[in-house]
């Protein structure tokens, strides 16, 4: 290139965004699964017998082998503390008020981990502990993960 | 030399309007159909390949990782590939080099799209398509690039829209007969296009395939592992691809070269030499109508302008000469945008096996050529599909009976627009994404240009054009462009539209005039908005100037421009 | 029997924190023109293939594709994008040119990332919508996930993490094109910041601008092209399971796999042995430690020792990011797969300046996209000693 800018005034940004707005579906399987969770309060997993594997939540297919699933295995509501993370900051690198711990459960029955909040994480966690998962009360509960309150250390 | 490669399965979810499954189950769906219809595993797969178009649409980043447990890649190579709307088409290129190369003997091609879940209507998120700093503030609708393309065709050539009418037709009946099929139509007529509403002049609802979502797979093999698989192996006999310069306003948009130079790669690779009599069956890219032409022509089947007295004189049905779009194309089954392409893959595959059931073209279709394009009317993806004996035409193939398809399109749940707004554990989001592009050199001065009333391109010595928008390279030439020259302020209308619609689709209360104008002194043009004329006095070759934003209000934007109208207007 | 496949020119503009006064078209011209004037070509006539590599959200531009042939020399040409990392987009290249339907490919990928504002937000919109986005985490808290899951699984410690961003940072000190260097000691590793405990500030890649434009050529071709052709002797790609839920936490799976196919391909049968020098992920420090595991060089504890034992540093015996690694040189997002085969390429030249390693033949590209993505690709490169002549 022949010409260069040089000089700090000369410099045009254009300010733009990616105006986009989306409705997710929870799809077939993730249908069951969050019905399930709203109306009885139970964890739906789907359980792979070919591959030993059990899925949660429920998934319409093993993404192995390719088989056909269905959301037939109630999991938890305890289960192991597979890993942890506390954040400090939030989406763009601004300090977070309150430090939020995240974890990942892997419950009772099931093979893969659901990712959610650690309540009252004061007391150090250790990775295998036991936790439960702890879910709004009847009636307030909408049909998302955030039916769901978080995982709690069981004693 | 490379090692001969087939499609030897083929399966497909149903196009609908909106699909209770995620993408992942979209993908899952199409995936395992193509699988079961050549009996293979997930364990047979060595190599997985995926389309799909913009990120927008399904509404997450990163998209082809968030699908690739739907398409079968956990713990295999996985690529996405992306060239807009050529991406459905693409998805065969690219198995094809995959297994060409020796990296794989089979693959597993995956197109999904779910356009759906973006909100309020899927059309908005094509905002995002335009240049961020000269169109994007325009707010242009998706709609504008086609009707300003399908003006200048039909201008160039003095077409009759019945014409054009009549591929639509031609595909919604088609349609009918598809058993994945969104829009099938058996009864449709030419006066129900011609009597549908028009959105962005000349561009009419029934011209228009509709927003879908869906997915369609093929297995995709080398030969030896094709004829393990299959008596009936349909080899992808040539490819071709080609992008063209991201200047669409440079471009005349009669015909289009890119699909061409794609079309040429494919037939010289499949030793095609006159591709009106060596190919059988076509499926050529039919997002709007008129494209179908326009491809038709660019796929050097039909004489330039040509095209659309073959629609008129049946030509192009099933029965005709040169079957096009037997699928029903996307006019008819619908438009999940790589998707689409794919399943004009897969249309290819079951006509020349004899597998399409009612759609079944006559005859003994040896050679078929399927189509797409995207981006800004640049970029065309073309596959040569030939079955066991097309290579020896002279040879007596036995007539091949027609049986019915096997099922492969029962998937797919459609929801209504009620249930989509209820669907339990649906979530809603709002992306924040912000940005503070670098309009770097050129364009930053091309701004300043403007904002001091002045229209600036640059010039290149070596080919002695002056390029607007201008760049400080040279595309034709690679080399860096020499030196500003301010052009003139008036210009010539190449091509126009008269719009209805916003570019979310919701209806305006006075049309909008979008233009390309070729600005004089330069070699190139604009995309811009005509004012203090009416939609009637609006004509290609009309002379127009710009008009300026008091001095004041301008702050180095293509808005400083506040519209272009006719010359020596007051 | 496919041609063997070459780099016979590359070029890169930046890195930089933040390129000021240049649009992304400008960047990837620089660098392109550099490429081809390195090759000797003409990308109008003597390229037969072009191969981008991009995302929409972080150009912010959807089809971002439309927008690259003419700074290339690519307009009118057979042109793809590739929606990964450069190092996929490599493969491509490869591939393209072993099918037959390429001698002269050229490669892509850039990173103008300073023209996002919301970089954040853009890269959580890659998370499952219903499933993980509604908890508002961030790509920092999957990484963090992941290195807790690491150090747990392997016994592996925060002072080795810590150990890997000072030397990375420290090398970069080498590295003309760096964007970060810094001379660095894991004290201020461990005093800096944390960020998702245990993942801290000084342990996380920065993000830069810059592109890279590399050419391949067939065997032939690169013959008469080139004196010093660095040979891909082999390459491996690999996914794993993209959910939150049910991928393997704390290993690095995918790039077991590539790098199993990579080395199949290229002939070698103890990387520790073969392989001379390395370029791996380490946008987040710990990477490192976990795709050197996963790269056959040894268990994880073996691999602690070696960076205890400064082997993996550049006179080490297997030096691992001279560069100075994303760390040292920028995260430089879909790019840095091929910031890391910029390297392998000058390293393998004998070009790298005060960070050449010695007797440099054989070298690893190892490229992992980020969180939440577990795909990794990685390449093997050899000069001609290397590739046995």
């Amino acid at each position: 290139m022949l010409e260069k800018i040089a000089l700090p005034d000369e410099v045009r940004r254009w300010d733009g965004e990616f105006p986009v707005r989306h409705r997710y579906t929870p799809g077939v399987a993730g249908s069951a699964f969050f019905t399930a969770l709203r109306d009885r309060g139970v964890l739906l997993g789907s359980r792979c017998e070919a591959c030993s594997y059990t899925y949660v939540p429920a998934r319409l297919f093993c993404e192995r082998c390719f088989a056909e699933l269905a959301a037939d295995t109630e999991v938890g509501p305890g289960g192991a503390l597979v890993s942890f993370t506390i954040g400090f900051v939030g989406l763009e690198g601004e300090p977070l008020e309150e430090p939020e711990t995240i974890g990942l459960v892997r419950l009772d029955g099931a093979d893969s981990v659901l990712v959610h909040r650690v309540l009252d994480a004061d007391e150090p966690l250790e990775i295998g502990e036991r936790v439960e998962v702890v879910l709004r009360p009847d009636g307030e509960r909408t049909g998302t993960i955030l039916d769901i309150e978080g995982l709690r250390s069981v004693d | 030399m490379a090692r001969r490669v087939a499609v030897v399965g083929a399966g497909m979810t149903k196009f609908v309007r909106r699909a209770q499954e995620t993408g992942k189950e979209l993908s899952w769906e199409a995936s395992r159909a193509a699988l079961d219809s050549c009996e293979l595993g997930l364990k047979d797969v060595d190599a997985v390949c995926l389309t799909s178009a913009p990120d927008a649409f399904d509404g997450v980043h990163m998209k082809g990782e968030y699908l690739s447990d739907g398409a079968g890649a956990f713990g295999k190579p996985f690529i996405r590939t992306y060239v807009g709307g050529g991406s459905g088409v693409f998805t065969a290129i690219q198995a094809w080099y995959t297994v060409a190369s020796g990296m794989a003997d089979v693959v597993l091609a995956v197109a999904e799209e779910k356009m759906s879940s973006t909100q309020p209507h899927p059309q908005g998120a094509f905002l995002t398509i335009f240049d961020n700093i000269l169109e994007r503030p325009l707010g242009p609708n998706l709609l504008w690039i086609f009707a300003l393309e399908m003006n200048r065709y039909m201008n160039a050539y003095g077409l009759d829209k019945r014409d054009i009418a009549a591929v639509a037709v031609k595909n919604k009946r088609n349609a009918a007969d598809h058993p994945a099929a969104l829009l099938g139509q058996g009864d449709i007529t030419i006066e129900d296009v011609l009597a549908s509403e028009t959105l962005a002049w000349p561009v009419q609802r029934l011209d228009v395939s509709p927003i879908s979502d869906g997915a369609v797979a093929v297995i995709v093999a080398s030969e030896e592992a094709a004829r393990r698989i299959t008596d009936r192996p349909v080899w992808i006999d040539g490819v071709g691809w080609n992008l063209d310069t991201a200047y669409w306003t440079n471009r005349d948009l009669v015909f289009p070269e890119y699909v061409a130079n794609a079309a040429r790669m494919a037939y010289d690779m499949a030793g095609i030499t006159e591709p009106r009599k060596q190919i059988h069956v076509a499926e050529p890219y039919d997002p709007f109508d008129y494209k179908e032409l326009h491809h038709l022509e660019g796929l050097l089947l039909f004489d330039r302008g040509k095209a659309p007295e073959a629609a008129r004189d049946g030509v192009l049905n099933r029965d005709g000469d040169l079957p096009s779009c037997p699928s029903g194309g996307l006019l008819g089954v619908g438009n999940p945008i790589a998707a689409a392409g794919l399943m004009k893959i897969a249309e290819l595959f079951w006509q020349l096996r004899g597998e399409a059931g009612a759609r079944q073209v006559p005859g003994t279709p040896e050679r078929g050529v399927a189509q797409a394009w995207g981006d800004l009317m640049q970029v065309g993806t073309v596959v040569v599909m030939g079955r066991d004996g097309a290579s020896a035409p002279t040879q007596a193939t036995p007539a091949l009976s027609v049986i019915q398809t096997p099922p492969f399109a029962t998937a797919g749940h459609a929801l209504s627009e009620e249930e989509f707004r209820s669907a339990t554990g649906a979530v809603e989001h709002d992306l924040d994404a912000r940005y503070a592009w670098d309009a770097g050199v050129a364009i930053g001065r091309f701004l300043d240009g403007l904002e001091e009333g002045l229209i600036l391109g640059r010039e290149c010595r070596s080919c002695r054009r002056i390029l607007v928008p201008p760049r400080m390279f040279c595309e034709r030439c690679f080399r860096g462009t020499d030196a500003w020259v301010e052009v003139e302020q008036t210009g010539i209308v190449q091509t126009f539209s008269i719009c209805h619609v916003r570019w979310d689709m919701q209806p305006l209360d006075e049309p909008e005039i979008p233009a390309v104008i070729s600005i004089d002194g330069s070699d190139g043009g604009l995309l811009h908005m005509l004012g203090n004329v009416a939609p009637d006095d609006v004509s290609v070759g009309l002379a127009v100037e710009a008009v300026w934003r008091p001095e004041s209000e301008r702050t180095g934007s293509i808005l400083d421009i506040a519209h272009f109208r006719p010359r020596g207007e007051a | 029997m496919e041609p063997r496949v070459a780099v016979v020119g590359i070029g890169h503009a930046g890195f930089v924190p933040i390129s000021a006064g240049v649009s992304y078209k400008e960047l990837m011209y620089e660098a392109a023109q550099r490429a081809y004037f390195d090759a000797g070509i003409d990308p109008r006539t003597e390229v037969d293939s072009f191969v981008c590599c991009s995302e929409d959200l972080i150009e912010g531009t959807s089809i971002f594709d439309e927008y690259v042939p003419d700074q290339l020399g690519a307009m009118q040409r057979p042109v793809q994008t590739v929606a990964a990392d450069g190092l996929f987009g490599l493969v491509t290249g490869m591939m393209l040119i072993r099918s037959g339907i390429a001698s002269v490919v050229a490669v892509e990928a850039h990173s103008k990332v300073s023209d996002v504002r919301s970089l954040g937000a853009v890269e959580a919109f890659a998370l499952d919508p219903v499933l993980n986005r509604p908890l508002g985490i961030s790509t920092f808290t999957v990484a963090g996930l992941e290195m807790n899951a690491f150090l747990e699984r392997t016994g592996l410690s925060e002072e080795h993490c810590a150990m890997v961003a000072a030397k990375n940072r420290t090398n970069a000190l080498d590295n003309p094109r760096a964007a970060y260097p810094a001379r660095l000691v894991t004290e201020d590793v461990d005093d800096s910041s944390p960020v998702s405990w245990p993942l801290r500030e000084l342990e996380l890649a920065e993000r830069a601008d810059g592109c890279i434009v590399l050419v391949l050529a067939a065997e032939d071709r690169a013959r008469s092209l080139t004196e010093a052709p660095v040979w891909l002797l082999g390459a491996g790609w690999s996914s794993g399971s993209p959910t939150l839920e049910s991928r393997m936490w704390g290993e690095a799976d995918s790039t077991t796999r590539a790098a199993e196919a990579a080395y199949r391909r290229a002939g070698i049968q103890d990387p520790g042995e073969e392989v001379d020098l390395a370029e791996v992920d380490d946008t987040f420090a710990f990477r490192e430690l976990q795709h050197l595991e996963a790269l056959g060089l040894g268990e994880a504890s073996d691999v602690a020792a070696m960076l205890e034992d400064g082997e993996l540093d550049v006179d080490g015996d297997l030096p691992v990011n001279a560069s100075g690694g994303s760390l040292g040189q920028g995260n430089l997002f879909e790019a840095n797969g091929l910031v890391r085969v910029l390297e392998c390429v000058e390293q393998l030249r004998g070009e790298a300046g005060e960070r050449q390693v010695d007797e440099a033949y054989v070298a690893v590209a190892q490229s992992a996209r980020a969180m939440p993505s577990t795909s990794a690709a990685v390449a093997v490169l050899a000069n001609d000693a290397g590739a046995g002549g």
